[in-house]
């Protein structure tokens, strides 16, 4: 038996050329890897955490059961072709092996397999694998026809817009749709002329031997089986360099997640796996509100990601932004969105220089005494009212309270990360611990989510424990410090970004609320809440823009018809209040009206 | 009479040479963010400003200097701003302020 035919030719490269190209990138990536990741994986590498990447592998990668639960109609599109196509590479082999025993057979001998062994049905058995094979080429035509039809009616799908792509895309894309339609008339002819097969190949060969002249067969046969090998060729050589990246860039990008490989705010090497594992589904343009709200339809997850690989990350789409994370949230690869874009932003230069806040040196402008410490941050400063009534809640609890900044205080550094000044962001960072570490508080409670997400994440802060400030009264409530009324008033609440997808506080201010009235829901909450468009990290949107999104938001919030919207942050507050006729009002404002005794 | 405080200065009286200014990066300022001509000078932005509560930084006058073509200490003096956004906020006219700091910074500085 050989199985050597001139069509083969093009599959062999472009196999070769694939598997050298996906192994110097890997490689590439690994050995550029920081000294500290490396140390990651040298410590987990023997893990049980190997092990349950492998089965988060299967569940991923093959048969994509996160993009099942965020879209069935998409997980059933790429299952098919995924687990589709590795099944038929798998049972092809099998039936290569129940053909030929345990005998060596090329590669090229397994995928063309029909043609090297056209005669059939010798046993049941195998004649079983025709069947199995044939119904595998169904499914995966199936999956190609869905995404054929997806290029033309994206609401098919359940998703208002699909992407645009880049030219890599376009030649992998268009040789993987007539891949599978090649593969199937080609074993139809197959059939035709030597009879046997499945029921799908089966039948459609014995349709063209009764249609088409034997000769005009005989003419077409072995051209079929050269459109089907360079069509993979194509694929395969375009494939490192397209979107397809991802189905190789997914597998090991889940071990080191596994292994505890994470972004952060400077850009490293383990972000190659994050950019390249994006399949460019598309999922992260329906959450945007820049796209929903705005129409701006360049700088969604999708097409930053695709920027940001081929190297055209422009300043302006790195940070038009709002870093809400509703898109990150929903991407069935769980790229790291936030934290990618953020380090897109590190500046070459971003060492801020010798003098640059020497100002902050011996300033303390703190008032009072005590182990509990309140920082109000900048944007609560623009809030008088929900200041006062934090103080009213710490007096009527009886703490002795710290305050940090009522008089004026420093930035919490955040701002300043957002806009990839890292460096110049520790200052104010150090400057802030030191005061915080000065006044020996225990308890420090912020009425900012923002100042409290950096507190929390890049802050060392280490015996100092760091709250919201609903987080606090839900405590004071609770331990019975704190006696408050309920009432009729029905409250909607509206999860602010940072504190709720940001640090998963979504619990504390219901309860909160709900001690005090009655909570209604909004159409969009808690990991789906909309953002008030107000966010820090968007520098490229105008005022105008942001008044719409925060407009959209506040019709839904108020369509729940209840008696107030509440917000648990300054910022969010600032911009419902512009766009509701009514004001919106603080958890702690809220709170501090119903405070008994 | 002269020990007489009453909490504000008088600017000392000086003149600007638009004739003689370089305009070049004022103008690209502009052309980059055409709502910094809608400021009415107003000064929001200077009492609310984080930094300028804490040192005479003076984000108004920088601004309005900027414009008129007097870069020198500039960037200097933005670099004491913190890019907490407190001015965009009060802002009445709505004019886009930390990425206006964010550009005279890129066109004035080194970076
Ligand atoms: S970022 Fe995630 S959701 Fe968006 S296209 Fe990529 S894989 Fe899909
Ligand atoms: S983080 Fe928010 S604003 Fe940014 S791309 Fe995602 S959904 Fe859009
Ligand atoms: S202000 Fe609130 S809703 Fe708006 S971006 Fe920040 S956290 Fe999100
Ligand atoms: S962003 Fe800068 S200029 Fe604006 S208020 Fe804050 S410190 Fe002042
Ligand atoms: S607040 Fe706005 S309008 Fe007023 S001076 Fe500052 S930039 Fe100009």
């Amino acid at each position: 038996m050989t199985f050597d035919a001139p069509f083969t030719i093009p599959f062999t490269v472009g196999c070769f050329f694939l598997l050298v190209a996906i192994a110097t990138k890997w490689i590439i990536w690994l050995v550029r890897l920081p000294r500290t990741d490396k140390r990651l994986i040298r410590r987990n590498i023997l893990s049980l955490e190997t092990l349950k990447g492998v089965w988060e592998v299967i569940r991923e990668s093959l048969l994509h059961v996160r993009i099942f639960r965020v879209n069935p109609m998409l997980g059933f599109m790429h299952a098919s072709l995924a687990f589709g196509w590795f099944l038929l590479i798998l049972v092809g082999w099998i039936e290569t092996i129940a053909y030929l025993g345990m005998e060596w057979v090329p590669l090229q001998g397994h995928v063309f397999f029909k043609y090297f062994m056209p005669v059939n049905g010798i046993t049941e058995h195998i004649s079983l694998f025709e069947q199995l094979m044939d119904a595998l080429l169904l499914v995966v035509l199936i999956g190609v026809a869905m995404a054929w039809f997806k290029r033309l009616r994206s609401k098919f799908m359940g998703m208002r817009r699909t992407t645009k792509h880049v030219l890599f895309d376009r030649i992998a894309l268009s040789a993987l749709w007539f891949i599978f339609p090649t593969r199937l008339i080609a074993e139809s002819m197959n059939a035709a002329l030597y009879g046997g097969h499945g029921f799908l190949t089966g039948s459609i060969g014995g349709w063209m031997a009764n249609t088409i002249p034997h000769e005009t067969l005989v003419t077409l046969y072995d051209p079929s089986w050269w459109v089907y090998s360079s069509l993979l060729c194509l694929f395969f050589v375009a494939l490192p360099f397209s979107r397809y990246m991802h189905i190789f860039t997914e597998i090991p990008l889940i071990f080191l997640r596994r292994w505890k490989l994470r972004p952060t705010a400077q850009r490293k090497s383990y972000d190659n796996f994050e950019v390249e594992a994006c399949s460019r589904c598309g999922i992260c343009i329906d959450p945007c509100q820049l796209q929903e709200d705005l129409g701006i339809n360049d700088t969604q997850s999708v097409y930053f990601l695709r920027d940001r690989r081929y190297n055209m990350l422009s300043l302006k789409i790195a940070n038009n932004c709002l870093m809400c994370g509703r898109c990150e949230t929903k991407c069935p690869v769980g790229i790291n969105l936030n934290t990618l874009r953020l380090n897109s932003r590190a500046k070459r230069r971003n060492i801020p220089h010798e003098g640059r806040y020497k100002y902050l040196q011996g300033l303390d402008r703190s008032s009072g005494n005590g182990k509990v410490g309140f920082f109000a941050g900048c944007m609560t400063s623009l809030t008088p009212g929900v200041q006062r009534s934090m103080k009213e809640i710490f007096d009527a609890a009886g703490d002795d309270v710290w305050y940090a900044d009522s008089e004026g205080g420093v930035c919490c550094g955040r701002p300043l990360m957002l806009s990839g000044e890292t460096d110049a962001a520790r200052k104010m960072m150090e400057y802030n611990s030191d005061l915080f570490r000065k006044h020996g508080i225990t308890t420090l409670v912020t009425s900012c989510p923002i100042c409290l997400r950096v507190f929390k994440e890049n802050y060392d802060l280490e015996g100092i424990e760091i709250v919201h400030h609903t987080e606090y009264i839900d405590r004071l409530i609770a331990s019975g410090r704190l006696h408050v009324e309920g009432g009729n008033e029905s409250y909607t609440y509206h999860d602010p970004c940072e504190l709720g997808r940001g640090l998963g506080i979504y619990d504390e201010p219901r309860r909160v609320l709900a001690a005090v009235g009655r909570i209604i829901e909004p159409q969009h909450s808690r990991r789906d809440a909309l953002c008030c468009g107000s966010s820090l990290a968007n520098t490229v949107i105008d005022d105008g823009q942001q008044l719409r999104i925060a407009q959209r938001m506040t019709r839904e919030l108020e369509a729940t018809g209840c008696d107030v919207v509440v917000t648990a942050c300054p910022l969010c507050n600032k911009a419902v209040n512009r766009a509701s006729s009514r004001p919106a009002e603080d958890v702690a404002e809220v709170v501090a009206k119903k405070i008994t005794k | 009479m002269r020990n007489l405080n009453f909490g504000y200065g008088i600017s000392r009286p000086r003149a600007i040479d638009l004739d003689n200014n370089d305009l070049r990066k004022s103008n690209d300022i502009i052309a980059e963010m055409p709502e910094l001509q809608a400021c009415i000078g107003c000064g929001s932005c200077t009492a609310s400003c984080t930094a300028g509560n804490l040192t005479d930084f003076n984000f108004r006058k920088l601004h309005t200097a900027v414009r008129r073509g007097e870069y020198k200490g500039a960037y200097e003096e933005l670099n004491k701003c913190m890019l907490c956004g407190k001015c965009r906020l009060v802002c009445p006219r709505g004019i886009n302020t930390r990425a206006l700091i964010m550009l005279i910074k890129r066109k004035l500085g080194d970076f």
